[in-house]
């Protein structure tokens, strides 16, 4: 009697062991799995930024045009706000400079009219249009990460 | 059984697993950086002054912040906790939220220095302790205590620029580098005394070169260097360091020690204004490398921790007596068996021209008048009767051996610098005495000696370094 109820029990038992222990085990590998994902993308990167603060609103009126030498940056200021443009050249990345017809490129003669379009010479693309964006001071820097598309331009209050 | 065994196992096993990966997703989701985030992020919402401040303040995003540095090598991850340190609105927050103090970022753009650069602590760190590099962390450059900060500055920056500048602490801590005499123990860029250590590089030395046994608080190197200062032998028992320093002075010079590094920084960082050499003339010379032992050298004194006499070099009784060529010759050999160092190009790094100086500075008050000439040829000295005499009247100061030396008011006679010096000489010191020294005269001015006697003394002194 004694010996028979024990005998159910211990089997009932082991059931639930076993139940329990793949249980636990397959879902311990799910979670190792899951979140080894995790680690697929970095939360930061050994590269430069290439975000730069341009200062204030304030300094770029209506009508300014300004390059910032060391990043390779047009900023163009008019009537419907500030947009920033790539002075590296689509084709060998020279440094274009502005003239009468838009941009023009040094080296083998690529030129580009004043949005960055291609009129001439061996230039594949257009120039890069880069994103404007503002501090919570509002101090405003470029993202030369993120090319955005022609004709963005940007209205800060 | 046993299957009974191993799925207990593997059942164990399991939850602890699971367990670890909770602890392990907990800390992945809350990490400190993100409370401090979150902070800022709140108190800018709350205190937006209008509508449009606060939609940015909104769109901030809350995540690991790094600024990467590839001419300096450094990836600085502070601002994932200091993420206001640029922001004006900031200017009145509580740490660590508050934006850089004075207008240091100006000129030095976080994007383009980092904090690590000027502030050390450890750079990819992603929490305070560890970023900090405080006590049992193991990183050798914690971050620098804001009264040592400015020896960062010269790493890219000269001194009269920082005199004028910002940066008056280390500029007044290199001019007490110089005044106090540390070259004459200390040699840097080759120049300087061998009594004490080698300082290039003392800015970036590891944590394992120094004996932190009794520092007092944070073991590191700046408690280290400070307390040094202040008292040499709490911290190295062993140590013949001599300082007199307040303690804002100890401060200045710690601030100094801290230049002292073997990193150097590219050419694009570094602004040199003013190229002015200090003006280094005999007095600075003596500053420099003497004045640390010999003080003003007007009086001499018995030193406590050289247990012997240091003489005063700059007492007329002594620079009447000693000839240039003299003082030459002691200057650049030194004098063996004391802690006087040579001084020549080949040993401590002086050139001729600044012994000249030197010597220069030290007979400035030179009296014109010359000792009357004793004329110790004249006499036919009796070296055992010069003995007779030395036991009654000089071993009490010079010691029966006379060899000075630990609680001896005189100094060493055995020294070459005495044996090998003009018995003239000695006989004029032995009848004149040394004003300001414990030297006095024996002859007919003072103890009333006559001059035959004097110079069977003499005779006598040399021939000490013939005996045992």
């Amino acid at each position: 009697m004694i010996k028979k109820t024990r005998n159910t029990e211990g089997v009932s038992r082991r059931d639930f062991l076993g139940l329990a222990a793949f249980g636990a085990a397959i879902l311990g590998s799910i979670g190792v799995l899951a979140g080894s994902l995790r680690f697929v993308k970095a939360d930061v990167y050994s590269e430069e930024s290439k975000k730069f603060k341009i200062g204030k609103k304030e300094n770029f009126p209506i009508g300014t045009t300004r390059k910032f030498d060391d990043k390779n940056v047009f900023i163009f200021s008019d009537d419907n706000g500030l947009f920033a443009i790539s002075a590296i050249c689509t084709h060998l990345g020279c440094i274009v400079s502005p003239s009468e017809f838009g941009f023009q490129c040094p080296c083998h003669g690529s030129r580009y009219d004043e949005n960055g379009n291609v009129i001439g010479g061996p230039a594949p693309r257009p120039l890069e249009w880069y994103e404007i964006n503002q501090e919570v001071d509002g101090t405003l820097f470029i993202d030369a990460g993120k090319a955005v598309p022609q004709g963005t331009k940007y209205l800060f209050a | 059984m046993q299957s009974r065994f191993y799925l207990s196992l593997l059942l164990i096993s399991s939850l602890v697993l699971i367990a670890f990966m909770g602890i392990a997703f907990n800390r992945e989701m809350n990490p400190e950086w993100k409370k401090y985030q979150t902070e800022y992020k709140d108190f800018l919402v709350k205190n937006a002054k209008d509508a449009s401040t606060r939609q940015r303040a909104e769109r901030i995003q809350i995540g690991m912040q790094q600024i990467y540095i590839k001419s300096l090598e450094r990836s600085d991850r502070c601002m994932s906790c200091h993420r206001g340190v640029e922001n004006p609105l900031m200017a009145e927050a509580e740490q660590p939220h508050r934006q850089h103090s004075g207008n240091y970022l100006e000129n030095h753009p976080i994007a383009k220095f980092g904090c690590t650069v000027c502030h050390r602590g450890q750079d990819r760190a992603t929490n305070m302790r560890e970023a900090h590099g405080e006590e049992h962390t193991h990183w050798d450059f914690p971050i620098i205590p804001s009264k040592y900060i400015q020896g960062s500055c010269a790493q890219c920056h000269d001194y009269e620029m920082l005199r004028q500048e910002g940066g008056e602490k280390v500029a007044r801590g290199e001019e007490l580098f110089r005044q106090k005499g540390c070259q004459g123990c200390h040699k840097i860029g080759g120049k300087g005394g061998d009594l004490g250590k080698d300082i290039a590089g003392i800015g970036s030395r590891p944590f394992a070169y120094f004996s932190m046994k009794h520092v007092v608080g944070d073991h590191n190197l700046y408690n280290w260097v400070k307390q040094h200062f202040d008292d040499p032998r709490a911290i190295v028992p062993e140590s013949e360091m001599r300082v007199f320093l307040t303690d804002e002075e100890a401060e200045l010079l710690t601030t100094y020690m801290m230049t002292f590094v073997t990193a150097e920084m590219p050419r694009n960082y570094t602004l040199i204004k003013n190229v002015i050499q200090p003006k280094i003339d005999g007095e600075s010379l003596y500053k420099m490398y003497c004045i640390a032992c010999h003080s003003d050298g007007r009086v001499s004194l018995y030193d406590e921790i050289f247990k012997r006499t240091i003489p005063a070099i700059r007492n007329p009784a002594f620079t009447r007596s000693i000839d240039d060529e003299h003082l030459r010759t002691i200057i650049k050999e030194g004098r063996k068996g004391t802690q006087m160092t040579a001084w020549k190009v080949s040993a401590a790094g002086l050139t001729d021209a600044d012994i000249n100086k030197i010597i220069m500075y030290i007979t400035m008050n030179r009296p014109e008048k010359k000792p009357e000439p004793f004329g110790f040829l004249k006499y036919k000295a009796d070296v055992r009767h010069g003995e007779e005499l030395y036991n009654i009247r000089c071993e009490f100061c010079h010691g029966a051996e006379g060899k000075g030396g630990e609680g001896f008011l005189g100094i060493n006679l055995r020294n070459p610098a005495v044996q090998k010096a003009d018995p003239e000489f000695l006989a004029i010191t032995v009848r004149d005495g040394r004003e300001g020294t414990p030297m006095v005269s024996f002859g007919m001015k003072g103890l009333k000696l006559d001059n035959q006697d004097i110079a069977d003394m003499v005779a006598y002194v040399k021939t000490l370094s013939q005996k045992k």
